[in-house]
């Protein structure tokens, strides 16, 4: 207990100075906003592995299960942006609390309840741009590493993107996989994608103009869908 | 022939006849003609200056006395009004006092004086009047004097009455119906003239012998008429703005009548054109019939409806004809030939016998159907004519599909040139000039593909662009008049065909050169490989990748250098001297430092030998010398380990001490792979000398390979993509901030080599990847520098 409520002070602490309106107010409440990190924590706990201290895979596949959603879900990976986690496949403690404060859960039930919400704050436009580029960086696991190899692209496409654009993402993870000059997708291409899917006319291709600064991998792509077009 | 012109103008002899009615040298006819109006005082006058008495019958006239003198008669009631003469009485008194004055006086004398008798001189009350019928009958001596004339019969009337006929009607005020009647009268002589040759002569040429002799005649007639009232003409007719003058109101019938009598005008009109065509064909023809014909027409008015119409659908439709029949036949220098011909012809005509406005159109319908509308077959047929004096030279000519028609002979060069110079000359004149510039650029497209892109003649390229190059110039100087335009064309065709392949003809161009600059090429002088060079140069200015050729012919001349293999130093100087004015210094930089090292290491290897490490330390039995490179200039080499005979070595290690004492601060490295050796070898039939390379010492041959010649391109594209990067990352140093077309449309400004946009991009996404720049979060059409 002590050391919960050691980390309790500490957690105020820290919870003080990164809390929302809501929040503080909360905090002025006192014990209610207590009471809840305490949940918060005591949720973690359940799922995090003892040695480590942080949620491993297992523990997050655990974490799914009870959320019923399937691990491969896009909501985790929103919930991950919205905790901000660093490593794919873990979250820590400061991550879980950040992200399930942001979404006043402090149970099971609550969370899950917070999903669909989640998901549309996650979809609005002005923070999908955010989370697109997130769903990259998270995936780029080991240091220094800066492109993601096409096998992990497509699944992360279809993942991010499938269900806006879902026939431009059929084709271009079709290209992707039939193509040879490209082994690995680096940041720059994968944002010009997005961009790609929301500006450009599809399947016509009527306003792409290969003389902008289109990354060259997206005019590789335009000129192999009209080849098979015609 | 008669000309109108002179029938305008007013004879001057007429004028003594219109002046006024009182002349003295007055002869009156017979009949009534007296004055009205004012009192006749000539005879009075006389009178006075005879100073003689006559005796008068006191109720007809006046008297006087014989006594009086002038001053008596002065002062006798001069009454005007009250004098009349009696024309009998004058005539009488005139006679008697003509010759019988000296018998009036003579009788005078035997009678006594009379009494001074006084003057009394009355004028009647009425005014005189014209005789009855005075218009009828003086027009009717008119009229018979026309009708004479046309009838071409003698007239009774003298000149004289006739002019004085038309100034008494025109002087009584009937000039306007004396026009009217002269009018009338030449009216019915002149229709009936015209109506005659109506159904005359089946012969074109004999109908038109008499519709000049009828022109003729009417002007003849016209002028004689227009002379007898010249009067009219100069009074009445030009009082009355209204009213033509006689010549023209003649031509103006003429000119009616002629039309009503259609047949003739149309007749007349055929007969001429036939005449004409007969010529065109080669028949002699009247060409004076023509040209005095073709001045009526003129004279009537009626030349630009009448027959320069017809005249030039006519020629259109002849020549149209002719053009297809003759392009079909003829080659294309004979058709060139023969249209200068016919254009001239048409020329003459215009001179001989048609009017001088016709010239302009009917040189241009004349062109427009020979020419014109020829000019594509004319250019198609034209390629035969290029094919042959390349022929001649031995151009090769594979690659351009069109067959040769087996109706052609070699001609000599010096023809075809003349042939190309007469459609040059005769397309300017029709403005098809654009068409022939345009054929020619194909032309050489065409052919300059053939001799670069068949890969099996790579060994005859050079020579043979030069020699096409060489025949173009010719024909642009002496068959395309210097045009510039044409000039143009052929270096933007060149240019075209000898990028058609990337890299190999810089690649051939820079073998080629190192042959001829290579010893061994016995019976070159100096000029003719002067003259070589620069023409070798025209086509290297062509080149786009020029950093190709300048990698390959550091290569060979590395290797001429280091191997001796020049054939004169002079010329390689001269060479690089072309280059750097070409291309600049930095060009030529390093090829430049090249011979500087050579002539160094001459240098050091003399002072070597002089050396006490040379003198003191070196095996016998062998001469070295060494070529000290400067890294850098020189092509790179790859390192080879070669194992090398021990006296080598040891020499080797004394020169390298040497140069370091000498030079403190470097490294030397050996390049092996370049060495050779002289071998002197004594063989039972004598000594002999071999030049290896230190490989055969060692057994191993060093043959040029096909994969070092592709390495070396692939250096050249490596070296390019350095650039690329380098010239992107000082672009956006500079510029901070640029759009992706700026950025790309300044590269392409920056780099000296062929490159495609899609390369450039690549290079930028590299860079992207290395952070040298980044997208603009805002503009993704923008890059920033990160610096």
């Amino acid at each position: 207990m002590r050391r919960a409520s050691s980390k309790k002070a500490s957690s105020n602490s820290t919870t003080s100075t990164n809390s929302s309106a809501m929040d503080l107010f909360r905090s002025a409440t006192g014990k209610a906003a207590t009471k809840e990190l305490e949940r918060i924590d005591q949720l973690f706990y359940s799922y995090s592995n003892e040695s480590s201290g942080m949620i491993d895979p297992e523990g997050i596949e655990y974490l799914c299960s009870d959320l019923e959603v399937e691990h491969t879900d896009v909501r985790i990976l929103m919930l991950a942006w919205k905790m901000q986690a660093e490593k794919q496949g873990y979250f820590t403690l400061e991550e879980w609390r950040k992200g399930l404060k942001a979404l006043h859960a402090d149970t099971i039930v609550k969370l899950k309840k917070a999903l669909p919400e989640l998901e549309n704050e996650v979809r609005r436009p002005s923070n999908y741009v955010e989370f697109y580029s997130y769903a990259f960086r998270y995936c780029l696991t080991e240091e220094k590493q800066k492109s993601i190899d096409i096998e992990s692209i497509c699944e992360l496409l279809e993942l991010v993107l499938g269900s806006q654009f879902p026939q431009q993402v059929d084709f271009f993870v079709q290209y992707l996989k039939t193509q040879v000059d490209y082994k690995v997708i680096n940041m720059d291409q994968w944002m010009g994608f997005y961009r790609f899917c929301n500006e450009i006319s599809f399947p016509d291709f009527n306003n792409y103009d290969e003389e902008l600064a289109w990354p060259l991998i997206l005019d590789n792509f335009v000129d192999w869908v009209k080849s098979k077009q015609s | 022939s008669v000309t109108p012109l002179s029938m305008s103008q007013p004879s001057n002899n007429n004028r003594k006849r219109s002046s006024t009615s009182s002349s003295s040298s007055y002869t009156s006819p017979p009949s009534s003609t007296t004055t009205t109006g004012g009192p006749h005082f000539s005879l009075m006058k006389k009178a006075k200056s005879q100073a003689v008495s006559c005796s008068f019958d006191n109720k007809n006239g006046f008297q006087l006395d014989n006594n009086n003198n002038n001053n008596n008669i002065n002062s006798a009631s001069q009454d005007p009004s009250s004098m009349i003469v009696d024309p009998t009485e004058n005539d009488a008194v005139r006679a008697s006092s003509a010759g019988g004055f000296t018998a009036n006086l003579g009788r005078k004398k035997a009678t006594p004086p009379q009494p001074a008798k006084k003057l009394v001189i009355k004028l009647l009350k009425a005014k005189p009047t014209l005789p009855t019928n005075f218009e009828e009958n003086t027009w009717a001596v008119l009229k018979t004097a026309i009708s004479s004339i046309f009838l071409k019969q003698p007239d009774p009337c003298d000149l004289e009455k006739l002019y004085q006929a038309v100034n008494d009607l025109c002087l009584h005020k009937m000039g306007g119906s004396l026009y009217q009647r002269i009018e009338k009268e030449c009216e019915s002589h002149i229709s009936s003239a015209l109506q005659s040759l109506v159904g005359q002569s089946e012969d074109l040429v004999v109908f038109l012998s008499l519709v000049h002799k009828t022109w003729q005649d009417f002007c003849d007639q016209m002028l004689m008429i227009r002379g007898i009232a010249l009067y009219l003409d100069r009074t009445y007719v030009k009082q009355t703005p209204s009213v033509r003058s006689l010549w023209d109101m003649g031509l103006q019938l003429f000119r009616k009548h002629l039309s009503l009598a259609s047949e003739v005008e149309h007749k007349t009109v055929f007969g001429l054109l036939k005449m004409i065509e007969s010529e065109r064909l080669g028949e002699a023809v009247d060409r004076t019939l023509l040209s005095h014909l073709l001045k009526m027409f003129t004279a009537l008015g009626i030349y630009p409806e009448s027959f320069e119409k017809p005249f030039l659908e006519c020629t259109s439709e002849f020549y149209a004809a002719e053009g297809v029949k003759y392009m079909q036949h003829s080659d294309v220098p004979d058709y060139l030939k023969h249209v200068e011909v016919r254009l001239h012809e048409e020329h003459d005509r215009c001179l001989l016998y048609l009017d001088a406005s016709t010239r302009k159109p009917l040189v241009a319908t004349a062109e427009r159907q020979l020419l014109e509308l020829h000019i594509t077959a004319i250019l198609d047929k034209a390629w035969i004519l290029l094919i042959f004096i390349f022929k001649f030279h031995n151009i090769n000519t594979i690659g351009f599909s069109q067959p040769l028609t087996s109706g052609f002979t070699m001609l000599m060069d010096g023809n075809r040139t003349q042939d190309l110079r007469r459609m040059y000359t005769l397309f300017s004149r029709v403005n098809a000039l654009e068409s022939l510039r345009h054929a020619l650029s194909s032309y050489i497209r065409k052919t300059g593909q053939g001799i670069v892109t068949d890969e099996e003649k790579d060994k005859d390229m050079v020579y043979s662009l030069l020699e096409f190059k060489a025949s173009l110039d010719k024909i642009w100087e002496e068959s395309f008049s210097k045009n510039d335009v044409f000039c143009n064309t052929i270096k933007e065709a060149f240019e075209h065909l000898i990028n058609l392949r990337q890299n190999r003809p810089a690649e051939l161009i820079a073998k080629f050169l190192d042959e001829k600059l290579r010893a061994g090429n016995k019976g070159t002088s100096e000029e003719e490989l002067e003259g070589t060079l620069d023409k070798v140069l025209v086509l290297f200015r062509f080149i786009q990748g020029k950093d190709v050729f300048e990698a390959f012919y550091k290569k060979d001349l590395a290797k001429r250098l280091l191997l001796g293999k020049s054939a004169s130093i002079d010329a390689e100087k001269s060479m690089i001297s072309k280059l750097k004015t070409e291309c600049g210094s930095q060009f030529t930089n390093k090829l430049e430092g090249m011979f500087k090292d050579i002539e160094l290491s001459k240098e050091i290897n003399e002072s070597f030998k002089q050396s006490s490490q040379a003198r003191t330390k070196l095996p016998s039995g062998i001469e070295m010398s060494v070529h000290v490179l400067t890294t850098g200039y020189w092509p790179t080499y790859p390192p080879m380990d070669v194992r090398l005979p021990h006296e080598l070595n040891v020499y080797q290690d004394i020169f390298k001490e040497f140069y370091l004492s000498k030079y403190s601060g470097r490294r030397l490295m050996w390049q092996n792979s370049l060495g050779h050796c002289v071998l002197k070898a004594e063989f039972a039939k004598g000594k002999k000398e071999l030049a290896v390379s230190l490989f055969q010492v060692n057994a191993i041959q060093l043959k040029e390979t096909v994969e070092e010649n592709a390495s070396t391109t692939e250096r050249v594209f490596q070296d390019r993509q350095y650039q690329v990067d380098a010239a992107i990352v000082r672009i956006m140093k500079t510029r901070k901030m640029l759009s992706h077309t700026l950025l790309i449309t300044e590269l392409f400004q920056q780099l000296k080599f062929p490159i495609k946009p899609v390369d450039l991009k690549k290079r930028i996404e590299s860079l992207i990847d290395r952070e040298y720049l980044e997208r603009d979060k805002s503009n993704p059409q923008i890059y920033n520098y990160l610096a």
